[in-house]
């Protein structure tokens, strides 16, 4: 009896588990919609590259070119670029950065109050400093930057870093800016509020 | 005993073991998606084996899903080549679904608006990632699509398929072949070029003709195009019906078109029945193909035979053109029609646009609605089918002349210089000069003359024709004209020096031989004729091509002889490639 019931869960067990080897026909079929999913994933990364947007130079999302002209004093009020929606600060420590003219908070657009000497979040009251470092307020972080390559008259070119700190002029003449809206870098840990 | 505090998967596990629970749970899930076919079942049919169990659960899912519900569970033997149907319906159908998919890639990066359209075309052929070759297909298989329907809907005649019961199928059909139609005529507006606002606003005009005109055809035209000529309005509705009332009767009318071929089954070629009978439905035994696996894989092929057909001449062969942006203000020469409209504007050309524009095609239409419940001849074979064959044929030759009527040479030539200079040099296609490669537009002025003799006797003939300017003062007139505003040419040197082309230059070569192979054509009408290219250049990447067509005018009455000149010119840029076109 022991053995009958063994014998009855050997074969239930075989039976379930037994995986014929397809009949060349049958392979066929599985390499044609092998070959199927291969071109629908490559159409898809197709449509999926068509789709994308485009990011026109001097919009929003592209590279915008400045010239000298639109860098603003040492520690002066930034210079406000709506189009590509950032501000160009020039710190009092001859130091550049462009801040992503964004809240952190919940994306409403921070303008420089120049009476208190920073940015005011008109929406939830969060506060930046001319480097777009954090204050007060329910902002998580500071103001995020644009990735910027600066070109002086000297031939030397410098870029922000990966954590997006301040680019030292060093006294240098500018020759030429650009701000490339489609790359920004965020303030995040240790330094996120600073 | 639950392994969690409910029953779950686990004490499936718990009590089958890993494997054999994994197993079957695969196996549920696949007859759950298949609806009632497990793997089993699935690789069977694969194999080609008889199902192994009853009832067959290959025709489940025909009966169970939403996607397999309209298509028969199997076929007819015979029904299943490419012989008699040539898989037309079945075409047409993948053409709906082909257009449909492109179209809406397309519709990413498009706005119906006459300040953004054209721009937006620009874009997509220029930069986006695959626009253009999105762009080609679709329009590609527009054109495809209205052959396609068309077709199917003459084989159906042919093989008698529209005969009872199958009437409404035809009516259905024919309403299908109008929407695609209208489908591609508005579709026609959308790019907002040159071609499209005319060829559609000659189109429109015929709703204008509605009698009566001031009450029906007025309004009508207001309707259709939003306003009293064809601008930003008009193109909103021609977009909306384009992509969403158009596409939904398309839908509503193919579902009712394919239901009624399923319910009535497709009828089986004229030869394999009597006379009167409609076997169609009831298919023996053994002569039945199973939907599952043998036609959803056929389709599957052809879907991809097709997608790749249409790929390859998208890529290689077909180009949609682009003209340039639409100007309200200015007709261009030999504007046409889409082809598939050229019998009307063929038709419209031998008289009143009332008649010709509405009553005729609606006449045609009309009988086309009706041809079936007039049609009571049981019989499906060709032999019995004399006069109704005779009645197709007299009418394919009927299109086909006007069609050929329909074509801007017919009846819409204008002077014979004016014809010249436009296949010269065109509004807005590349014509015969502009495809020239830029390195072999050598700056000079060249002559018809050249070619008078034999090539060793160019030069020969050149320099007669100077002179020949020279006695005439021919030349100075011609000079006077092109400097003048606002043809405005700037001769280097101030005088035009002839000279033979360049060995260098063969296309140019061509193009003077094309010059006066026009001018011969034209001989009736030019008395005297010579022809001139002239070619300078400003700047470093732009020429200025001139054409000059040179004729005597006899005025009939005096018999005074004016010696008279028309030139036309284009800039090319040496990026232009216009042979890319």
């Amino acid at each position: 009896m022991a053995t009958a019931n063994q014998a009855k869960v050997a074969r239930d067990t075989e039976q379930a588990i037994t995986v014929s080897t397809p009949s060349r026909r049958e392979f066929l079929y599985y390499i044609w919609m092998a070959s199927l999913v291969l071109l629908l994933g490559e159409a898809g990364a197709g449509i999926l590259w068509f789709a994308y947007p485009r990011f026109k130079e001097g919009t929003f999302g592209g590279t915008f070119t400045l010239g000298p002209g639109e860098v603003p004093g040492a520690g002066a009020a930034p210079n406000s670029k709506p189009a590509g929606r950032f501000h160009i600060s020039h710190l009092g420590d001859d130091s550049l950065i462009v801040l992503y003219g964004v809240c952190t908070h919940l994306g409403c657009l921070p303008s420089w109050v120049e009476a208190n000497t920073r940015f005011e979040c008109p929406c939830h009251g969060s506060k930046f400093e001319l480097d777009g470092k954090y204050i007060e307020g329910p902002a998580p972080r500071s103001l995020d930057r644009f990735v910027t390559t600066v070109y002086f008259e000297d031939g030397t070119v410098e870029t922000t870093n990966t954590e997006g700190d301040p680019i030292q002029l060093a006294g240098r003449s500018i020759a030429r800016i650009d701000i490339d809206t489609g790359n920004r870098v965020r303030r995040t840990g240790a330094k996120a509020k600073l | 005993m639950s392994v969690l505090p409910f029953p779950s998967f686990l004490d499936t596990i718990k009590e089958k073991g890993l494997k054999k629970a994994v197993y079957e749970g695969i196996d549920d899930v696949v007859a759950y998606i298949t609806a009632g076919m497990n793997v089993k079942d699935i690789r069977e049919a694969l194999r080609g084996e008889a199902p192994s169990r009853r009832p067959n659960p290959r025709l489940q899912p025909h009966a169970d899903s939403f996607w397999l519900h309209m298509r028969p569970s199997y076929f007819h033997q015979d029904m299943t080549g490419v012989y008699p149907t040539f898989r037309l319906g079945w075409l047409s159908t993948y053409f709906v679904v082909f257009e449909t998919i492109t179209g809406l890639f397309l519709m990413l990066w498009y706005t119906p608006s006459p300040e953004i359209a054209y721009d937006n075309m620009i874009a997509m052929l220029s930069n986006i990632p695959f626009g253009k070759f999105m762009r080609d297909l679709h329009r590609l298989g527009a054109e495809a699509m209205v052959i396609i329907v068309f077709l199917h809907m003459l084989r159906t005649f042919f093989t008698g398929s529209y005969k009872k019961p199958r009437q409404f199928t035809w009516l259905t059909g024919v309403i299908l072949l109008l929407v695609t139609m209208v489908l591609s005529f508005s579709g026609y507006l959308l790019p907002w070029d040159q071609l499209a606002l005319w060829a559609v606003t000659i189109g429109a005009s015929m709703v204008e003709a509605a009698p009566p005109a001031d009450i029906v055809g007025k309004n009508l035209n207001l309707l259709v195009r939003g306003g009293p000529d064809m601008g930003a309005n008009g193109l909103l509705r021609f977009y909306l019906l384009h992509v969403l009332l158009l596409p939904a009767l398309l839908f509503v009318f193919t579902g009712v078109h394919y239901y009624k071929v399923i319910i009535h089954g497709h009828s089986l070629p004229p030869q394999k029945e009597n006379i009167g009978e409609d076997t169609a439905k009831r298919v023996p035994l053994d002569k039945r193909v199973y939907f599952i696996p043998d036609v959803l894989t056929n389709e599957m092929l052809w879907i991809a035979f097709t997608t790749l057909l249409l790929t390859v001449l998208a890529t290689w062969f077909f180009k949609a053109p682009l003209e340039s942006h639409a100007n309200p203000q200015q007709t261009p020469l030999h504007t046409v029609a889409p082809w598939y409209f050229l019998w009307i504007q063929g038709a419209l050309k031998l008289g009143d646009k009332v008649f010709w524009g509405l009553v005729f095609p609606g006449l045609v239409f009309g009988f086309l609605f009706a041809m079936p419940y007039l049609d009571t001849n049981p019989s499906r074979r060709f032999a019995d089918r004399r006069f109704a064959l005779t009645v197709c044929f007299v009418l394919i030759a009927f299109l086909m002349a006007f069609t050929y009527w329909g074509y801007p040479t017919v009846g819409v030539a204008t002077s014979a210089d004016k014809e010249i200079l436009f296949e010269m040099i065109p509004e807005e296609h590349a014509g015969v000069l502009r495809p020239i490669p830029f390195d072999q537009l050598a700056p000079g002025a060249y002559t018809t003359a050249q070619l008078e003799g034999s090539a060793s006797e160019a030069a020969l003939h050149v320099e007669e024709f100077t002179a020949m300017l020279e006695e005439t003062g021919y030349g100075a007139t011609m000079q006077a004209e092109l400097t003048a505003n606002p043809v405005l040419l700037r001769i280097p040197g101030g005088k035009l020096n002839w000279s033979v082309i360049p060995s260098t230059s063969p296309e140019l070569l061509h193009a003077l031989e094309e010059l006066e192979h026009l001018m011969h054509n034209h001989k009736a009408e030019l008395v005297n004729p010579f022809g001139v290219i002239i070619v300078t250049q400003d700047q470093e990447t732009t020429k200025r091509v001139d054409v000059v067509v040179s004729w005597d005018a006899v005025n009939e009455e005096t018999g005074e002889v004016t010696r008279q000149f028309n030139s036309n010119q284009a800039y090319v840029h040496s990026n232009s490639e216009w042979y890319e076109r």
